[in-house]
């Protein structure tokens, strides 16, 4: 039996009155949605001006990690390249060919109120701690996509090329010492005190405070992380550009909430999937009717058993 | 349906029957399944599988040209996002056969359904290897440890769903009929599971539709989260959709092409109605395709970085100009029915189609630390070797299935060619039992 139009107008109907009300519950709720900031979000802050790139914090978290020193580059010193499997924190240099302002820059997970590498996991393996809001990894869970190393803005989860068991690596703010009560493998090291530890609204108020103490001192007058990619929980004061420090400028709104809008919006409640499917069986139930009746005029016809 | 009309099928024949129209699936028959192709094509899959077993103990490292700016290889990149979106003709074809009513092209379907079903599973073995911890994967059966908002969670999720349970129902049937012919005392039981099958297929074709429809664009969805490191050409909120949007086109253009080349190269009648349907609706999806593809650009401001001259906007006219005269020659073939044109159009748009899809995560992904990736050597054996499977698989399937369309003739033929020439290959069946109740007697004389 073929469909009319009417009938399908009537479908149409029927299916878009219910998806016009899901796409207007969906919309609502996430217009709501803004980034809650853990009760207890712990953090670090880092100002590049006052670093000496003495690197004291390297090897203080690959010991406070009981991970091996990376010898990789010349087989004698710790002395990798860049964030690796065996290297969680790296200071790096940026060091401008014109002869003006250089900067250290420490690398490290930025811990994001809303991060990208925990929003495209499969089955969480990368999960923010609701509490302390520290984003860590389970190997229990992880199947090795590598879809955080392609997510991250800041490009910090690395992957272990090597082996059967592979894992992925990142900074998790030392959470086994937190739990000690100690203070991260970083931060209990560094002689300047460039990067501490601490609540990150007690770490936003001594940015400012610095910002406001030293007028003129810090690029833009404003500390990378307070809104940046949504927030982080890694702030960041610098004398040069942030991007010269590898912290791209991605705007107030998280990667995810900005990407993953109407993705997030179909799949709401699995609501607007749903529908379809309901309106695809109705027609194919029709269709298949029709279909079955002409295979078997063709069957009285040719003499040959029909094939569907 | 009763069986006292079907005993005795009109002799005279048809005149509405032409000698040229795809009226029934028919296997392959007269050229055998082994020969070198086949045994090059085997090679390369046991190939693959030792170099596959080597990776899963040394790790990824070793065996890929992968690197931490490149975390992902050819295996993803190709094999699931290209492959997958040439291997959605079942989807495509489907769609527009069962819910936009062009039924003409149910001559295809089979095909459609077959070579989606072995580029699915060459994808999803990819997916499996490509993991570097694929024994956590046990965690699909689990729904509530799903990041429902993770693309790549709804790729993995309803990819191995629709390649496990949709897609492979919908191939059941040419393996049924196939016992149907093999012996007639299996035809009550196979006939009890094809009413049982047809009772559920509403509600099985419906998911085939909507599941790759859901994975296809959230492939798109997953170069989303990569944000800027996406060249701004591909990088856009539509991409989920223009990902879909290829796919329909690639696949329609991989089930027709297969099936032009399968004519070719075994000597059938090509039913230039049907084929001239599905260019019809080829060269639409790739206009239409085409022309939200530059209006995306254009709103987004992104369109003076197609004029800049480095790799990107070089990549970006290829693919542009591969689809585009692709889609003109499919248009332009069907002024007078010209199979060469047509395959050029089909395989030019294909071609365009599969670069659109592999370069947001390759050649226009801008990797944050600058490097370089190019597959190793083992990694594109690996690739090629499991594509040499699903092609060895087809051929496999196609000598010994109903599955490419011909002339009811091309029926007729076989079940001839099997009484008189291969009286002894019993296993084929299709001779024995070619005409509904034929030597039905004979049968039960025999046991």
């Amino acid at each position: 039996m073929a469909i009319t139009r009417r009938e399908l107008i009537a479908t149409m109907v029927k299916a878009g009155v219910p998806a016009a009300v899901t796409v207007s519950v969906g919309a609502e709720a996430l217009h709501a949605e803004n980034i809650p900031v853990p009760n207890a979000a712990v953090g670090l802050l880092y100002d590049a001006s006052i670093c000496i790139g003495c690197k004291a914090c390297v090897a203080a978290c690959a010991e406070a990690n009981a991970t091996p020193p990376d010898t990789r580059g010349d087989g004698l010193h710790q002395a990798p390249s860049d964030l690796n499997d065996l290297t969680r924190n790296i200071i790096k240099l940026y060091k401008p060919e014109d002869g003006s302002a250089s900067s250290f820059a420490k690398r490290q997970c930025m811990h994001c109120l809303d991060p990208a590498c925990a929003a495209g996991c499969p089955f969480e393996a990368l999960h923010k701690d609701p509490e302390s809001g520290i984003v860590s990894w389970t190997a229990e869970e992880c199947i090795g996509c590598r879809y955080c190393t392609i997510t991250c803005p800041y490009h910090v989860p690395r992957f272990q090329w090597q082996g059967f068991n592979p894992r992925v690596t990142k900074c998790e703010l030392c959470s086994h010492r937190l739990a000690q009560g100690l203070r991260p493998g970083c931060t209990s090291v560094c002689p300047t005190g460039a990067v501490i530890f601490g609540p990150r609204t007690a770490l936003l108020l001594e940015a400012k405070r610095r910002i406001k103490n030293n007028p003129g001192r810090y690029y833009q007058e404003r500390v990378y992380g307070e809104t940046d990619n949504g927030g982080t929980q890694a702030l960041y004061l610098s004398r040069v550009p942030f991007e010269k420090l590898g912290l791209p400028e991605l705007g107030p709104e998280s990667v995810p909430a900005r990407t993953l809008r109407w993705q997030r919006r179909f799949y709401q409640y699995f609501a607007l999937p749903a529908l379809f499917y309901a309106g695809l069986v109705q027609v194919i139930r029709k269709r298949l009717k029709g279909h079955e009746q002409e295979a078997h005029e063709r069957e009285k016809q040719t003499g040959l058993r029909a094939q569907l | 349906m009763s069986t006292a009309t079907l005993n005795n099928p009109p002799i005279t024949v048809n005149k509405a029957i032409d000698q040229e129209r795809w009226e029934r699936a028919v296997p392959v028959y007269g050229f055998p399944v082994v020969n070198g192709l086949f045994l090059g094509l085997v090679g390369m899959t046991l190939l693959a599988i030792v170099l596959t077993a080597y990776r899963e103990l040394a790790g990824l490292g070793p065996v890929s040209g992968m690197n931490d700016a490149y975390g992902w290889g050819i295996w993803k990149t190709f094999n699931v996002m290209v492959l997958t979106g040439l291997g959605s003709g079942a989807f495509a074809i489907g769609i527009a056969a069962w819910v936009f009513r062009r039924k003409r092209l149910f001559p295809l379907m089979r095909m459609a359904l077959l070579t989606s079903f072995l580029a699915y599973a060459c994808g999803l073995l990819l997916l499996g290897i490509d993991a570097g911890r694929p024994w956590n994967f046990y965690w699909i059966v689990f729904p509530w440890k799903w990041n429902m908002h993770s693309p790549l969670a709804e790729v993995a999720i309803c990819m191995s769903i629709y390649a496990t349970i949709p897609l492979a129902l919908e191939n059941i049937p040419p393996v049924l009929e196939r016992l149907w012919y093999f012996d007639s005392r299996l035809r009550p039981g196979v006939e009890r599971v094809e009413r049982g099958l047809h009772k559920f297929f509403p509600s099985i074709i419906a998911a085939a539709y909507l599941l790759p429809g859901m994975h296809q664009s959230s492939l798109g969805a997953l170069m989303l989260l990569a944000g800027e490191r996406v060249h701004p050409l591909w990088q856009s909120a539509w991409l989920p959709f223009l990902y879909l949007g290829a796919a329909t086109f690639m696949s329609f253009g991989c089930v027709a092409g297969t099936t032009m080349w399968c004519c070719l190269a075994w000597k059938r009648a090509m039913d230039m109605e049907v084929l001239d349907e599905a260019a019809r609706i080829t060269a639409w999806l790739i206009f239409v395709w085409l022309g939200l593809r530059f209006l995306d650009i254009l709103f987004r401001g992104a369109m003076h970085t197609a004029f800049q001259p480095d790799r990107y906007a070089g990549v970006f006219w290829l693919e542009t100009w591969l689809i585009a005269y692709g889609g003109w020659l499919l248009h332009r073939s069907l002024r007078n029915h010209q199979r060469r044109i047509m395959f050029m159009g089909y395989a030019l748009s294909s071609l365009g189609g599969m670069i659109y899809r592999f370069s947001p995560t390759t050649l226009a992904f801008r990797a944050s630390p600058e490097s370089l990736y190019f597959p190793s050597t083992i990694e594109i054996l690996v690739a090629l070797g499991f594509i040499c499977m699903a092609v060895a698989g087809f051929l496999l399937v196609v000598k010994r299935f109903a599955i490419l369309p011909a002339p009811l003739q091309e029926w007729h033929d076989m079940a001839d060619y099997f009484r008189f020439r291969r009286p002894y290959i019993r296993w084929t069946g299709y001779f024995k039992y070619g005409h509904f109740g034929e030597n039905e007697s004979e049968t039960d004389d025999s046991d």
